[in-house]
């Protein structure tokens, strides 16, 4: 690590590092993208080069799945994701956020039929920044951060 | 869009052009009944929540249209209690009938069931969310009563009463209205107004939403006094909700400056909001309002069902 600057958490070979999360939900979004044998690192607040608190999560050995990507868009569209291949950066990349969120999360409306009945929900975005989306079938809207994931 | 085959399940789905055919085709039914025009079809009224109004009204539009009907009114009563799915209930009446009305204790249940119907729902309320051909029926009543609603040339001012914050009859009848030329009025207790993302989307259209400060005020300066219930469990404190209820009361003597032309609509059931001093009045309209239930509803099947295009 000569050349580089010093890291506040362990280096990896390979995986991919989550970086500028939200500092609440970085515990959180670590939790729910962990895999039961996953090697994973977890930095909190740590003060990005703009100066604002961040939220660091690297995982060793893997990329992440179709599903990881929807959760983290949902509880941190802001974040970043690289890919670390022989502890370089080979891409960097903004979370894109879909039209709609299938089935990854819980309408916060207790009265939402979809906590009722054995169903998918779905969520359609209708502000991107700050994330909002919409229950499909109560129609009432959420921030999207607020929401928990199923 | 077509609407052979279509579900009717929130104002959303509905665009003004929408809006404009169900009116067009209600008041055709009014004026010239079809008592033979749904015959050979067969309605499923699935009531998971009591309702006597919109269920005895959508039955009664269908036995006028020489259609059938089938269902229960009691959640209660049918296998719903032995644990099926809403979807398996759906499944089922799919298969016996052409047509579903249902209404259903939560929200977003009628867009569960189109998710596995084969046949047209049409939303009779959904929990707090949505009750769409109440919409349909207080739009029908107010161009009944003042047909310059829909050309446009005529300002209308249309006045909101009562739980603006909760009300799911006003926040839908609002968003239809925002297709018109109209000026809006509200007036709400204390912690029930409008939410204020209603204001903007009409003055986002260009249509003013003027708070005022009493019925009186507000009965004076519209054409039409948009009147809704106060529910209890909305009051943290009984105390306050006495006090709301008191001063919240309509009654004759305040419409003694009205204009002539002034109508009062509620969605029923009422309560104490109108004192019944009010229903000797020119002005009161609640009850020919739920009377235009059954050509809106009539026009409705109609279209879904293919008859009428
Ligand atoms: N080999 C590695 N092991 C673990 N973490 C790494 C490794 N290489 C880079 N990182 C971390 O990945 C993130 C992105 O690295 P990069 O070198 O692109 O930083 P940066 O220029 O600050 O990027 P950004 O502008 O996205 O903040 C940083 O949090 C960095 O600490
Ligand atoms: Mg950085
Ligand atoms: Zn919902």
């Amino acid at each position: 690590m000569s050349a580089e600057r010093t890291r506040q958490v362990e280096a990896i070979a390979h995986g991919t590092v989550i970086d500028h999360l939200p500092p609440e939900h970085t515990l959180k979004a670590a939790t729910v993208l962990a895999l039961p044998d996953d090697q994973i690192f977890i930095g909190m607040n740590f003060i990005s080069k703009k100066g604002v608190a961040k939220g660091v999560i690297k995982i060793a050995g893997r990329e992440l799945n179709q599903m990881s990507l929807s959760q983290l868009a949902l509880m941190a569209p802001e974040a970043t994701i690289n890919i670390i291949r022989d502890y370089k950066v080979v891409s960097k990349q903004l979370i894109s956020i879909p039209k709609s969120f299938d089935n990854i999360a819980k309408c916060s409306n207790p009265n939402c039929i979809t906590n009722f009945q054995n169903c998918i929900t779905k969520f359609e975005v209708i502000e991107k920044k700050p994330l909002v989306v919409r229950c499909f079938h109560c129609e009432r809207s959420f921030q999207g951060d607020s929401l928990h994931l199923r | 869009m077509e609407f052979n085959g279509r579900h009717i399940v929130s104002l959303r789905d509905l665009s003004k052009e929408d809006l404009l055919k169900i009116l067009s085709i209600a008041k055709n039914l009014e004026e010239k009944p079809q008592p033979d025009l749904l015959s050979g079809f067969l309605m499923a009224t699935l009531f998971f929540e009591p309702s006597t109004r919109t269920r005895l009204s959508f039955e009664a539009a269908m036995s006028r249209l020489g259609g059938r009907v089938i269902g229960f009114a009691d959640a209660n009563s049918t296998s719903q209690k032995k644990g099926e799915s809403l979807a398996d209930t759906i499944r089922m009446a799919e298969q016996y009938a052409d047509v579903i009305v249902m209404r259903h204790p939560h929200d977003g249940a009628a867009r569960l069931a189109t998710e596995v119907s084969g046949i047209p729902i049409i939303n009779g309320g959904d929990g707090s969310n949505q009750h769409p051909t109440q919409t349909c029926l207080d739009l029908y009543t107010i161009n009944k009563l003042f047909p310059n609603l829909i050309d446009d040339s005529d300002q209308l001012t249309v006045a909101f009463a009562g739980d603006l914050r909760y009300g799911r009859t006003v926040h839908s009848l609002f968003e239809a209205l925002l297709h018109f030329n109209v000026k809006i009025l509200t007036i709400a207790p204390k912690g029930l107004e409008l939410p204020e993302s209603f204001t903007q989307k009409a003055t986002a259209k260009g249509i003013t939403v003027t708070v005022v400060e009493t019925l009186q005020e507000a009965a004076e300066q519209s054409d039409i006094l948009y009147m809704t219930r106060l529910q209890e469990e909305r009051f943290p404190d009984p105390v306050e909700f006495d006090h709301v209820k008191s001063s919240y009361r309509l009654n004759a003597r305040m419409l003694k400056n009205a204009k002539e032309s002034l109508r009062i609509l509620h969605p029923l059931p009422r309560v104490n909001e109108i004192a019944t001093d009010v229903d000797e009045t020119e002005h009161a309209h609640y009850f020919p309002q739920a009377g235009n239930g059954i050509p809106v509803r009539q026009a409705l099947l109609a279209l879904v069902l293919g008859k009428i295009s």
